[in-house]
């Protein structure tokens, strides 16, 4: 038994062994605990991952259409009137929430759209409804992307710290008590060969002292 | 840290390890109906902060139930994650909750209790990730 598996035991005593037992119990259901969120993070971030990737993408494709439309609107709009007509139809907000994923907050954001006056659409050019279009799509994927990026964090840095501890549970303390456990039976076993050994040295010698 | 000290330490640090994962937790959950008709839907979590849930994932959990059960069901639906099986699965107890996951899945006679495994998880996360908590029991 290496030095490093071992519990120093301050009495080598039955009572020791019991505690050593409980102890162990408790470190086996703490590390499935342990184990079972860590599953439950690491799929959460995989699917977070796959996610921010997909729309990642998507962005910047419709980065690419919405500055296309831009430009084409601005042969027949000019930039001062495209702001207005934005403004006038319809207000975009933001709600900031957050949410629970296995004890880990990660924020919440939903862009919110209200049309103020719809027949302003009537007077402009159709390039324009498009421009507005494409730029509203592409807000609410990146305040989307933004909620995904940072939640990645949050969870991958938990994901980190369960990790860490479950693996201290399984490779170093687990097995450690394990090995104490198994040094503490040793012990007491060889202490009863020793009481064993000992009775009958005791009983040869009362044997021949005693008179026949 | 002397070995007598840290005697303890590891039934100390399983339970502040549940109280961490199980804080999140609401303290008083609210009906469907309730969540969708409110401006902001949340509930208030036992360390007093608050859960939000999404407005489409509401819609949809309303659009598979209908108007009748949506008033029966309390979200968020509780993911129980317990120690005592051997692989990583979660019991819902909850009957609406269990009508609702079974018709997002396509299960067929679904009863409670039902047993969620890894695979299936998954797809109830993409559909109604903020829809669920998790709840870790030690048994």
């Amino acid at each position: 038994m290496s030095h490093q598996q071992t519990i120093r035991i301050v009495r080598p005593t039955k009572i020791e062994l019991i505690r050593l037992r409980k102890r162990l119990r408790i470190a086996r259901r703490l590390h499935k605990v342990l184990k079972d969120r860590l599953i439950i993070l690491t799929q959460e971030l995989i699917g977070l991952i796959r996610e921010a990737i997909e729309l990642r993408n998507s962005c910047h494709s419709k980065i690419v259409m919405c500055m296309y439309n831009t430009i084409n609107t601005l042969f027949y709009v000019d930039p001062h009137r495209l702001s207005l007509l934005g403004d006038y139809y319809r207000v975009i907000s933001l709600v900031m929430g957050q949410r629970v994923v296995a004890g880990v907050r990660v924020p919440l954001l939903e862009v919110e759209e209200k049309i103020l006056d719809k027949s302003i659409l009537s007077l402009v050019p159709l390039s324009a409804i498009n421009t507005l279009k494409s730029c509203y799509d592409l807000m609410k994927d990146l305040v989307k992307l933004a909620e995904l990026e940072s939640s990645i964090m949050k969870i991958g840095r938990e994901v980190l710290r369960v990790k860490r501890r479950v693996n201290a549970l399984e490779y170093i303390l687990i097995p450690r008590i394990e090995a104490t456990i198994k040094f503490l039976e040793m012990k007491f076993e060889e202490r009863e060969r020793e009481d064993k050994v000992r009775l009958k040295r005791v009983k040869e010698i009362l044997a021949r002292r005693s008179p026949r | 840290m002397s070995y007598e000290s840290s005697r303890d330490i590891i039934e100390v640090y399983l339970r502040n390890e549940l109280r961490v994962v199980n804080k999140s937790l609401p303290v008083r959950r609210k009906t469907l109906s309730e969540l969708i008709n409110e401006k902001y839907p949340y509930v208030v979590t036992r360390d007093g902060g608050i859960h939000m849930f999404r407005r489409s994932e509401l819609a949809l959990a309303y659009k598979v139930l209908g108007d009748e059960l949506s008033k029966k069901l309390l979200l968020p639906i509780i993911l129980e994650v317990r120690t005592e099986f051997k692989e990583t699965v979660m019991v819902v107890n909850d009957e609406v909750a269990v009508i609702l996951i079974s018709r997002l899945l396509g299960l067929r006679d679904a009863s409670p209790p039902l047993y969620i495994y890894p695979p299936q998880l998954a797809l109830i996360r993409n559909k109604i990730g903020s829809l669920i908590q998790y709840a870790f029991i030690v048994t």
